[in-house]
């Protein structure tokens, strides 16, 4: 059943073996213009595609937005970013939660946002975790104003945000 | 009574797969996120708990220079000899030696298995990712407890 289905009306046995220029003359064949395509290795390729990217498929999503000019550090024994408050540094500014923010202010901001997740979870430990994004040519003097303020605001988990090696 | 000949043989209709199939590569192509970020996990004191109630654990502490050399320095501990509680690493182009970093942080851990914690201590000058990439050192080598000194 393959072999007259599938091979003797592929291309080269169907099509192109009627247009034999060898013997023009010869016995007319009926020519059959319908062709079978090799869907099989369509669908093998289409699965290893599917395979691929949901083996490259990351189920946390977007959780950090990073800006074209900025570039994390990497690493090689990440672990999995959650959702926590942070703070970035962007061209020498720094935001909490995409609010700009001086190194005055920082601890304001900090625990105005711990004001608020005691609120919203009454009767719970409040974590102290704060994820910071910067690049990766920062300073240390520029990430210290932020540790500095995350200290003063009782965060004590910091997430430094980098990129899987 | 005529016998029919019957076929046992039958074809797969394939469409229906590649259907699904294109639908799946779809939806995943617009969904992919490509650049895996994680994080790096830091467990800063804050001040909370009284110096006594401290556990005492053995701890390095590892101070960058801004010219790349780095300073290891081991306490709390009984294991490591004298002599290699205190350890010089020279800069190699500017840069930190990483190869001799981990190397020694490597036989530091064999000197004193339950050594854990590393505390870093950069100066204003030190890039973010010499820090980060200190801390992968001390992480690769079994250390989960790691800190960053405020300046």
């Amino acid at each position: 059943m393959i072999s007259e289905g599938v091979l003797n009306q592929s291309l080269l046995g169907g099509v192109i073996q009627n247009h034999s220029v060898l013997n023009p003359q010869g016995k007319q064949h009926k020519r059959n213009l319908a062709l079978d395509l090799l869907l099989t290795a369509l669908i093998d390729a289409f699965s290893i595609l599917v395979i691929f990217l949901l083996m490259s498929f990351s189920s946390t999503g977007d959780i950090l937005f990073i800006s074209k000019n900025m570039e994390l550090p990497k690493a090689q024994l990440a672990d999995a970013l959650e959702r926590n408050p942070v703070i970035k540094i962007d061209e020498g500014k720094i935001y909490v939660e995409d609010k700009e923010v001086s190194a005055a202010t920082i601890t304001e901001s900090l625990l105005d946002l711990r004001t608020k997740y005691t609120e919203l979870h009454p009767g719970e430990a409040f974590p102290g975790i704060a994820t910071i994004q910067a690049d990766r040519r920062v300073k240390y003097d520029l990430l210290n104003q932020i540790i500095l303020g995350m200290n003063q605001a009782g965060y004590s988990d910091i997430k430094f945000a980098v990129t899987s090696k | 009574m005529r016998n029919k000949k019957k076929h046992l043989d039958f074809e797969v209709n394939l469409i229906p797969c590649i259907d699904l199939l294109s639908v799946c590569i779809c939806f995943l192509l617009l969904t992919a996120v490509w650049l895996n970020v994680g994080s790096m996990n830091v467990k800063q004191a804050i001040g909370g708990q009284a110096a006594v109630d401290t556990v005492k654990s053995p701890l390095v502490w590892i101070r960058m220079a801004a010219n790349g050399d780095v300073n290891l320095e081991v306490q709390e501990t009984n294991n490591v000899p004298v002599a290699q509680r205190k350890i010089h690493l020279d800069q190699v182009n500017n840069t930190v030696n990483w190869e001799q970093l981990e190397t020694t942080v490597a036989s530091l851990r064999v000197l004193e298995p339950a050594l854990n914690t590393g505390l870093i201590l950069p100066v204003a000058t030190t890039a973010y990712e010499d820090i980060i990439a200190v801390m992968d050192k001390l992480k690769k080598n079994g250390m989960t407890d790691l800190g960053v000194s405020p300046l």
